[in-house]
């Protein structure tokens, strides 16, 4: 659970979830089916990448019933993710939606800092 | 909110994975040079068998030159898979002629990273290939001479023996 100081700002949301940055700790808080999970940085970029590499094509194909769920369970976490096509479909959303905010604000502050300040 | 992504890496994501996969075609480089040395070895060609057990190291060298920087950027530099292998080759010409275009393959790839460096206004690991792409100067000038020397020499009678000996002395020079 997010420690008591967490200042947490929303990265992203969708229906099905959101995620989180916490800046006191430098980490992101991903909220998907009903809980909470911390990843820090390289992790969570790394678990966006692990989720984005599922062939979700052949899944759909696969007929059996190992093919029904997909199983995560990310290193330095006690997260063990069960998602069916759709959790992972609604997942891949939310988690390109926040790396997508995630590097849009990298890039407007390093435009803010290249900015000569007219004051 | 705070840009906790540039805290941890300088690198961008595109830059980082383009390095990645130069770090596996490095790796491969090694690998078929190592089978080539095998080859040569095998086919009593023992120049060039330590000719290409030298480029092989040069080349695991050059790997470790990629995987150092991306982690000191704050990247992550992955250690690669390698297959598909060759263990025989047709014949000592087309060796050297396979030698050859690995090392234009490899050209064009850092042209490409160059490239992409430009785009993505990433001038500090321009200036960190600037070493490669001088280097494959040397690598492709190298395997061409040897190549000639197919040619210049004559493959018939004692010609390949002749070829094989002089395989050590080619060099480049710059000036
Ligand atoms: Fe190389
Ligand atoms: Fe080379």
């Amino acid at each position: 659970m997010p420690c008591p100081f967490a200042k947490l700002e929303e990265v992203y949301q969708t229906q099905h979830g959101a995620v989180y940055q916490c800046s006191n700790q430098n980490c992101y808080w991903l909220d998907f089916a009903g809980d909470k999970t911390a990843f820090r940085v390289a992790d969570f970029l790394h678990f966006k990448k692990k989720v984005d590499s599922i062939d979700v094509a052949s899944l759909i194909i696969d007929s059996s019933r190992h093919a029904d769920y997909t199983i995560l369970m990310p290193f330095r976490s006690e997260r063990c993710f069960a998602l069916t096509l759709n959790d992972l479909l609604n997942l891949r959303e939310l988690l390109d939606g926040a790396r997508f905010m995630i590097e849009l604000n990298s890039v407007i502050k390093s435009c803010l800092k290249s900015t000569p300040s007219r004051a | 909110m705070k840009d906790l992504l540039r805290l941890k890496t300088s690198l961008n994501e595109e830059i980082e994975k383009l390095l990645n996969d130069q770090i596996k075609v490095e790796a491969h480089s090694s690998a078929i040079y190592l089978a080539m040395s095998s080859w040569c070895d095998n086919q009593g060609y023992d120049f060039s068998a330590g000719y290409f057990e030298k480029q092989s190291g040069e080349e695991r060298k050059h790997m470790l030159k990629l995987f150092k920087y991306i982690n000191d950027r704050g990247g992550k530099a992955i250690s690669p898979e390698i297959f598909n292998i060759p263990a025989d080759f047709e014949s000592f010409r087309s060796v050297f002629e396979q030698a050859l275009e690995q090392e234009m393959y490899v050209t064009q790839q850092f042209n490409n990273i160059a490239d992409q460096c430009f785009k993505q206004k990433d001038f500090v690991t321009f200036q960190f290939i600037q070493w490669f792409l001088q280097e494959q100067i040397e690598e492709e000038y190298v395997a061409r001479r040897i190549l000639e020397m197919f040619d210049v020499i004559g493959e018939e009678g004692t010609g390949r023996w002749e070829i094989d000996k002089h395989i050590p002395k080619v060099s480049y020079s710059a000036e």
